[in-house]
């Protein structure tokens, strides 16, 4: 019997150059280069994985950085499960972004978006903590506010990259028979679901209900 | 059938028609983007004529020049029109306007001699430069060929200086080096500069003998018809840049294509001289060029050198300070890095800009209307010309813009591979913007059987990428035919856009454009509006209207800024500001005393406090946010709060103390504010309501009106207001809290330290201004003289505790900072209204048409007689508070001072002593923190929306 397969439509955001197309092409290609062009209006990559005996697959909307591109943003955010809202832990007017970007996801995304607020280039910070700008609590404080997930990440080293992708995996309702009996066991936060109203049920295919 | 209605039945289609003939360019502007001309150029004046070329190298030449001599006509006479503009003659032929077009640039003209002609015809013979030369037989009337001619000669004296630059110019451009390389024999010379592709190759290694045998076709076609500043381009033009132009020669074609050649020229140093001007300047822009210089083309390996680095940043630096509006776009790095291959910086520069000017306009800007407005058009035409697709695309909710918008915005450079982006380019610049239109509908048309199979976005997505990674790749792999299975996926692109597609115009592109621009740029506006109000700072006070207003009136005021283009600085200068507040505060409107320099001056010296005050930055402009926030404080209900901000304004060095200046200029800073009433232009409450009280008893005193007949009391219609005497007393009371303000602060004020001293006005400035302001002045001067604490050698200062009790020792300033100035901030206006202004002016004639509030007045005297009478207090007064509440409700007229009711002090005290009275009914409408002030102060005050109590009568 094939895994159930739940698709997750994805989307990152953030400011320029904080490293976005790199988390992505980390998690799809465990790969990394220094100097990657920029992402025009948005770029789109899949990726499936496993998730305690579901396949998920992730389908990722990698958007432009620049603030002029923002207008363009609702555009990918639309029927959004989840969000990543990327910030550069070097850089502290990224992070001042990264909260204009979940005021928005907030009051223009669908209602139960899943968003995880991701601190990149930690690899820098490691090397010289001088480097650092943006307090690990002064983030994680606004994700307690505002209900994120926070991970500090690398792309260039590959660090808690997968972990951000399974934490919003898991977060996300999974599809399928087992979904009611293991549901409650995987998410402990999961009181506020999820409506599925999403366009990922075209991917639902029938055959997975084998009830 | 009647004409009317037949023409209504065609109304629709007449409507279409005239849609599409709405004149959106002048005819120099359609002829300016036709040719590319630069921005100066202008239609002086067109003739029709004949023309012929005679080029120096053409194998031809000496046959035709001993037919010229034997008076035979030339081999090829072309039929059209030529056009003189300050720099340039244009001709085109009446055929099909592409057969010969000429775009010569004046400063290439060496001679012009009238010809001898058997036909009597009016000819001129002109030689150029390079020697070719150019006959023009002028058909039409004798004087206005003349008249041409005269005009032409103007021009060509005008442009003499240019001339002398031509030579050196020509240098820079490799068709002069083609021709004197291989005509006139001149080994020694040097090859002008280049783009980066000669040195680190050109993208996708193109086949030399291939490109020596196009750089042939190139030579021989400017042999015979010209080069670079003047050239004519007929169908052999086309076909040489369709077959691909050989990269050597790419740069300058594209240059001569877009026309940037002739900014290049008409401009000399500007590039240079940008960079130099701003050498270490940094911008929001440079920042985010210097992001993106080794993300640019980065597997070109000319980008992975300083150079190849240092030649785009710049290029893209010089034009960001030379178009500050657009800055930096990402996707202009990747355009540019493209143009740097084949181009040296200037001439990348120059084609930049007019890339972004013609090409692609608004594609780059702040908002980036010109990409969301062309996603439209693509759209649209993907509707008309692939109804099937769309209607598929349509039903799977698949968004066409999301795939379409980069091929668009980075002109296909990010989707295609580097060589084939750059032959669509070559298109691209000889026919403008309809070529992005066509490649990207044959793009969808090729790939429209696989994308009816694709489900969502991401398959569409892939489906098309994948196309275009393997369009080296034989489009018919299995035909028999080896020639069909020859052409490769990109010639069949080119033949489907170019041929199948040529429906697309340049016409029809800018008539939809113009069909969406409206809807996009409303779309736009509401999206930045959206999204500058959520990032707004947090603020108290304001409603989500009321930051929606001023928004709205913030960028009206900025005349310059453009939201939906994202052009002009977004930031208010001083005059801004005072226009603006006009808008919205009663104090700051223009008016008559505004020709009063004193008051000028006042006003001048408040509004430079606010405005300094304001300026968080301190950058000398405000921004939105700023503006929110200042006039968050400024509406505060908060009495003290507002009292406290008032003071800090005052208090420019924070040290928490008034000096003497400081507490003279506030002094006139509240002078200033309270015009307004002191001149009788509004009423506040106090003279509100003793105005209604007036009116009341001498309702009660004529008619003695009983409970009964008191619902049916209307004021008569001739009741007249001694108007003049409200106001008399109304100034006369704020010139009083003026001048007992200022000598209870010195009565108040401490002595400074010794320490502190410090150098403070005397008083001959006073007496300086009690000349310009006699009344007010005297009656100041009179306040301060009577202070024995005035000594000039004896300075004092007044602290925010001190200023506070000033301020709720006089009644009327009270009033004013609890609730007159706020009501004087009509926040709540929108935009457009000015209806405002209306009902302030008629404040007088509002309180006499508005019978109901009177009656109220009236009824309560009558009740509280009945209540004396009969003692049965509570009941009534129940009652009464009911009609008191329903009737100010029924106010309509509610925005401004109608709403409040003052109380006299002795009421209050009355309330208060009272313990039969139930006062938590009344408390329930005001504010907690009021209510305790009041009790605190003990000083007559006025409560928002506490409506009129029962009125106590001994």
């Amino acid at each position: 019997m094939s895994k159930p397969v739940t698709s997750i439509k994805l989307v990152l955001l953030g400011e320029a150059a904080v490293g976005k197309s790199s988390i992505v092409l980390r998690f799809v290609s465990d790969d990394f280069s220094e100097n990657k062009e920029p992402t025009i209006g948005a770029a789109f990559l899949t990726q499936r994985v496993n998730i305690n005996d579901h396949t998920v697959k992730f389908e990722i909307w990698d958007t432009a950085g620049q603030e002029r591109f923002a207008s363009l943003a609702p555009m990918y955010y639309r029927n959004a499960q989840a969000a990543l809202v990327v910030y550069d832990v070097t850089k502290p007017q990224s992070f001042i972004k990264a909260r204009h970007w979940v005021k928005e996801l907030h009051e223009q995304a669908s209602k139960n978006i899943i968003i995880a607020l991701v601190g990149n280039k930690v690899d820098i910070v490691d090397e010289n903590e001088e480097e650092r700008k943006v307090a690990r609590e002064e983030a994680e404080k606004l994700a307690e506010e505002e209900g994120l997930l926070f991970f500090e990440t690398s792309a260039k080293t590959g660090a808690n990259i997968n972990e951000v992708f399974m934490g919003i995996g898991e977060k996300i309702p999974l599809k399928g028979p087992e979904e009611e009996a293991q549901g409650s066991g995987l998410n402990v936060t999961d009181d506020q679901r999820v409506n599925l109203d999403s366009p990922g049920n075209a991917d639902g295919p029938a055959g997975a209900c084998s009830c | 059938m009647s004409f009317f209605s037949s023409l209504r039945q065609k109304a629709p289609f007449l409507e279409r028609i005239a849609e599409s003939f709405t004149p959106t360019m002048s005819r120099d502007e359609r002829f300016r983007l036709q040719y590319k001309l630069p921005q100066e150029e202008y239609i002086l004046d067109d003739t029709n004529t004949d023309v012929s070329f005679l080029s120096p190298y053409s194998s031809k030449f000496n046959d035709d020049k001993k037919m010229y001599a034997n008076g035979k006509s030339v081999a090829y006479v072309f039929s059209g029109k030529l056009f003189l503009t300050p720099h340039f003659l244009v001709f085109k032929d009446a055929f099909d306007e592409t057969s010969c077009v000429l775009i010569l640039n004046i400063s290439t003209v060496k001679r012009v001699e009238r010809s001898p002609s058997q036909s009597y015809a009016f000819a001129l013979l002109v030689t150029l430069y390079s020697g070719t030369q150019i006959l023009v037989q002028f058909i039409g009337l004798r004087s206005r060929s003349e008249q041409f001619c005269e005009k032409l000669k103007e021009m060509l004296k005008h442009n003499i200086p240019n001339a002398k630059r031509l030579p050196e110019f020509v240098e820079s451009c490799y068709s002069n080096f083609l021709i004197e390389k291989n005509v006139l024999r001149k080994h020694s010379i040097a090859a002008p500069k280049a783009g980066l592709g000669q040195h680190f190759k050109y993208p996708g290694q193109p086949d030399v003998a291939k490109e020596k045998a196009k750089l042939r076709l190139w030579f021989e076609y400017f042999k015979e018809n010209g080069c670079n500043m003047a050239m004519i381009q007929n169908r052999t033009f086309q076909k040489l840049v369709r077959i691909g132009i050989p990269s050597r020669m790419r740069g300058e074609i594209w240059e001569l294509c877009s026309g940037s050649m002739f900014l290049r020229f008409s401009n000399p140093g500007e590039y240079r001289k940008l960079l130099d001007d701003n050498r270490n300047k940094t911008s929001m822009a440079i920042d985010e060029i210097e992001k993106d210089l080794k993300r640019s083309l980065p597997e070109y390996s000319a980008y992975q050198t300083a150079e190849g680095i240092q030649r785009l940043r710049n290029v893209l630096t010089a034009y960001s300070w030379k178009n500050p509006d657009v800055g930096y776009c990402q996707a202009m790095n990747i355009v540019c890095a493209a143009l740097l291959i084949y181009m040296t910086e200037e001439q990348a520069f120059w084609c930049l800009s007019n890339l972004c000017d013609i090409y692609a306009p608004g594609y780059y800007s702040k908002t980036m209307y010109g990409t969301l407005l062309d996603q439209r058009v693509f759209e649209a035409f993907v509707e008309e010309k692939m109804p099937v697709l769309n209607d598929y695309i349509v039903q799977h909710d698949i968004q066409l813009s999301v795939i379409s918008l980069p091929w668009f915005l980075s002109l296909f450079y990010t989707s295609m591979p580097l060589e084939y982006a750059v032959r669509i380019m070559d298109i691209f610049f000889m026919n403008g913007p309809r070529t992005l239109f066509q490649v990207a509908l044959a793009v969808l048309k090729v790939n429209g059987d696989d994308i009816l199979q694709a489900d969502d976005d991401g398959m569409f997505i892939a489906i098309v990428k994948h196309y275009f990674q393997t369009l080296h790749e034989s489009a018919h792999p299995d035909s028999e035919d080896i020639k069909y299975r020859q052409i490769t996926k990109f010639q069949e692109l080119l033949v489907t856009a170019f041929k199948e597609f040529n429906v697309i115009t340049e016409d029809m592109i800018v008539q939809q454009r113009n069909k969406y621009k409206k809807t996009i740029f409303e779309n736009i506006e509401t999206f930045v509006k959206k999204t500058q109000i959520r990032r707004m700072p947090k603020t108290f006070n304001l409603s989500e209207t009321e930051m929606s207003n001023i928004y709205d009136v913030f960028y009206q005021s900025i005349e310059t800024h453009k939201i939906s283009l994202g052009t002009g600085s977004s930031n208010m200068t001083f005059e801004v500001f005072v226009q603006f507040l006009g808008k919205f505060c009663d104090w700051c409107k223009p008016c008559k005393s505004d020709d009063d320099p004193v008051y000028k001056k006042q006003k001048k010296n408040f509004l430079r406090k606010l405005f300094n005050n304001w300026d968080s930055a301190k950058l000398g402009e405000l921004t939105i946010n700023d503006v929110v926030l200042g006039l968050d404080k400024m509406v505060t209900p908060d009495m003290l709060e507002l009292i406290n901000y008032f003071f800090s304004l005052y208090d420019e060095d924070n040290d928490g103390q008034l000096q003497k200046d400081e507490v003279l200029q506030m002094s006139e800073g509240l002078l200033l504010l309270t015009t307004p009433w002191k001149t009788g232009k509004y009423v506040d409450l106090l003279t509100k309501k003793a105005i209604e009280d007036d009116i009341a008893d001498e309702i009660v005193k004529e008619s003695h009106p009983d409970q009964e007949t008191v619902d049916k009391i209307e004021l008569p219609a001739g009741v007249t207001i001694d108007e003049d005497k409200y106001k008399a007393q109304q100034s006369e009371r704020y010139l009083k809290a003026a001048s007992s303000f200022l000598q209870r602060c010195f009565e108040y004020a401490r002595p400074l330290e010794l320490d502190q001293q410090v150098d403070l006005l005397d008083l001959s400035d006073d007496e300086d201004k009690s000349e310009k302001d006699k009344e007010q002045q005297k009656k100041k001067f009179a306040a301060i003289v009577a202070n024995a604490a005035l000594d000039p050698t004896r300075p004092t200062v007044i602290d925010l505790a001190t200023f506070r009790m000033v301020i709720l020792a006089d009644e009327t300033y009270e009033l004013f900072f609890t609730t007159t100035l706020r009501s004087s901030i009509h926040l709540e206006e929108g935009a457009d209204s000015n209806g405002n202004n209306q009902v302030l002016k008629s404040m007088f004639d509002g309180i006499i048409a508005d019978g109901r509030r009177v009656a109220a007045q009236v009824r309560r005297r009558v009740d509280s007689v009945a209540t004396n009478r009969s003692r049965t207090e509570s009941i009534d007064t129940a009652n009464d508070q009911a009609t008191t509440v329903s009737t100010a409700t029924a106010t309509t007229r509610g925005e401004d001072l109608d709403d409040f009711t003052a109380d006299h002090p002795e009421e209050h005290e009355g309330l208060l002593q009272s313990s039969w009275l139930d006062i938590d009914e009344d408390g329930d409408e005001q504010h907690e923190p009021r209510q305790e002030r009041k009790v605190e102060t003990m000083a007559p005050s006025i409560q928002e929306r506490q409506q009129d109590l029962i009125e106590f009568e001994a």
